[in-house]
């Protein structure tokens, strides 16, 4: 019987990123959170466990820094992927591997899964991460391990050491078939995760969380991107909000203004 | 270490890929998979092809190890599909080389791209630099095709051995509409809460002459409309003159194809809604008692 093991992003809140007075990204005033597929990751491996027995490990591997300041936020994903079904957390938090990038991150993964002695019947992944967007990390950890890799999967069923997915591709629908154990990722598709109930949170608090730093870790990638530039996209908008005493009154100041803008084609 | 290695499944896609490293010394080959192995323009392209006929992303491993082993390029480059970003993503984990996607302007310095894409949703723009040999996934219709013809060589390339077994395929319910080149947009969003109710932007679209689109939980989700009407960093990039997103909340990963909107109206009940700040025009009201109304005041209009 083996794990399951789900990768766990600390990712950058897109929804309140930050610009410093130059228009630079200001990268240490935006918030880590739990990277929003990860939780349909989480979902789908509390149902699996049911039929794979074995126990759920969330990886985390830190890609934003400084460690120091960052921390909060980091033990604050890592509670919440607790809540959310894992029952062990494996963070890995050094700032040589900060700014990370993927072959850093999947390197990290594969010395993780050893050193915490997992033993994996599948690798559950999100398709893509909200900050970078990259969906690569799962590739590489299938790569690197020499797993089958089922990427897009909207539907997952194991049985008689098989994984069963429905692939969803941009013009049709692929089932496939892989040994396990197998990496794949998922799509937000994939089930509607629920939010943790008030039990699964306070038992998350006695779940362990295991730190490590790269030299526990041995053989990790060292980083070769280089962030030459990242800037804020401001598209200025109007936001003019349209305001009326009757419904009536606000639709038609709302065609007259679109009228004016030379966007009616009526 | 020189030259490019192509990777895509249309003609379009080796034409833009091709484009986008017109710049790098060396030689070019081509490989063709899934649909564009079966298209004559390939024996056009003016740089050798090898052509194979699947699109498992297994077996395109394979087939650019192959080539990667031959030819020693230093970019392997294709569009940003699933089955590219599936493949070479374990192409470049076998090698432990840098990937870039969703790339959508590239510069070769020496032995390292430089390279400009979506950061943080696409709520910021990032540049980075990474050493060659790498793969590269640019942005469908941002770099400029190569459209020269010219005959060469295409040979067949066969690999077998998969991983993962491929039981069925089944086809997607897709519309064929074509929402990079509508003028006007409606969006349609959770806010509507029955397949039926989408009547009611259907009927806004008729009356402005516009084409519906969804964020993605209605088309990839609830299926409510067909995939291609899904818009955003992983659906459809649009540019109308105007968009009307009605019941949407205004999500960094929508909010990135509709970017390049010239009008953005929003219709949503709740005033906090992200959308409003990234609006020119915004109504807060509820989308089952606003848009009867809109309708209405549109009919009048269009009698007078
Ligand atoms: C990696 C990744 C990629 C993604 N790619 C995409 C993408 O390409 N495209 C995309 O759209 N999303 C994408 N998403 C999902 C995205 O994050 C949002 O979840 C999604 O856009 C939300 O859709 P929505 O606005 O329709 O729904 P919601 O966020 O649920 O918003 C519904 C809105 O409707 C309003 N509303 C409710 N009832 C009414 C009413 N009666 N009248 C008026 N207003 C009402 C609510 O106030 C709310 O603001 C992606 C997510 C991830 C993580």
């Amino acid at each position: 019987m083996g794990d399951i093991v789900v990768l766990v992003k600390p990712a950058l809140n897109p929804d309140m990123v930050r610009a410093k007075p130059d228009g630079a990204v200001d990268l240490d005033a935006i918030p880590l959170k739990l990277d929003d597929i990860d939780a349909n990751a989480l979902f789908e491996a509390q149902k699996l466990k049911k039929t794979l027995g074995g126990k759920i490990a969330a990886l985390l591997i830190l890609t934003w820094g400084p460690v120091a300041r960052r921390q909060k936020d980091l033990r604050m994903v890592a509670q919440e992927a607790l809540a959310r079904g894992a029952d062990e957390a494996h963070i890995v938090a050094d700032d040589e591997i900060i700014p990370g990038d993927p072959v850093t991150t999947a390197s990290a993964v594969v010395a993780t899964i050893k050193k915490a002695g997992l033993n994996p019947d599948l690798i559950l992944v999100a398709e893509a991460s909200i900050d970078q967007t990259t969906g690569q990390v799962a590739g590489r950890v299938a790569a690197k391990l020499g797993y089958p890799y089922i990427s897009f999967a909207r539907k997952l069923e194991v049985s008689d050491g098989k994984v069963i997915a429905e692939r969803d591709l941009e013009e049709h629908i692929e089932v496939v078939e892989a040994p396990l154990p197998a990496v794949v990722s998922v799509t937000q598709e994939i089930n509607e995760p629920r939010p943790p109930t008030l039990i699964q949170i306070r038992r998350a608090g006695k779940k362990p969380q295991n730190y490590y730093k790269i030299s526990d870790l041995g053989d990790v990638k060292k980083p070769v991107k280089e962030i030459l530039e990242q800037r804020i996209l401001t598209v200025a908008r109007k936001q003019i909000i349209i305001e009326g005493d009757t419904l009536e009154e606000i639709a038609e100041k709302l065609i007259e203004a679109l009228e004016k803008e030379g966007v009616l084609k009526i | 270490m020189a030259g490019a290695l192509i990777v895509g499944s249309s003609i379009q896609e080796i034409r833009e890929a091709l484009g986008a490293v017109s710049s790098l010394e060396g030689e070019k080959v081509v490989l063709a998979y899934g649909k564009a192995a079966e298209n004559e323009a390939l024996s056009k392209l003016g740089v050798k092809v090898y052509k194979l006929n699947s699109s498992h992303p297994d077996h395109i491993v394979k087939a650019v190890e192959q080539l990667f082993e031959k030819f020693k390029p230093s970019i392997i480059i294709g569009w940003i599909t699933k089955n590219n970003r599936a493949a070479l993503s374990y192409f470049a984990g076998l090698h432990d080389i840098p990937m870039a996607t969703d790339v959508t302007e590239l510069g070769i310095e020496g032995d390292h791209v430089v390279y400009k894409r979506g950061f943080l949703s696409e709520r910021a723009i990032a540049r980075e630099k990474i050493p060659t040999p790498a793969v590269v996934l640019i942005n469908q219709k941002v770099f400029a095709p190569v459209e020269a013809e010219a005959s060469a060589q295409v040979e067949e390339i066969h690999v077998e051995e998969e991983k993962v077994v491929l039981k069925e395929v089944k086809p997607k319910m897709l519309s064929g509409i074509n929402l990079e080149d509508a003028e006007i947009i409606v969006g349609v969003g959770r806010g509507f809460k029955k397949k039926e109710d989408l009547q009611l932007a259907f009927k806004l679209a008729e009356l402005l002459g516009a084409q519906v689109g969804a964020s993605r939980p209605i088309a990839a989700d609830y299926k409510w409309l067909p995939e291609d009407a899904w818009i955003g960093i992983s659906g459809k990039r649009v540019a109308p003159k105007l968009y009307i997103a009605i019941g949407i909340s205004g999500a960094p990963q929508h909010m990135a194809g509709v970017m390049n909107s010239k009008i953005i109206v929003a219709i949503n009940k709740d005033k906090s809604a992200p959308i409003f700040k990234q609006a020119d025009y915004g109504v807060v009201a509820d989308l089952y008692q606003f848009l009867p109304v809109l309708i209405k005041k549109l009919e009048e209009r269009k009698k007078k």
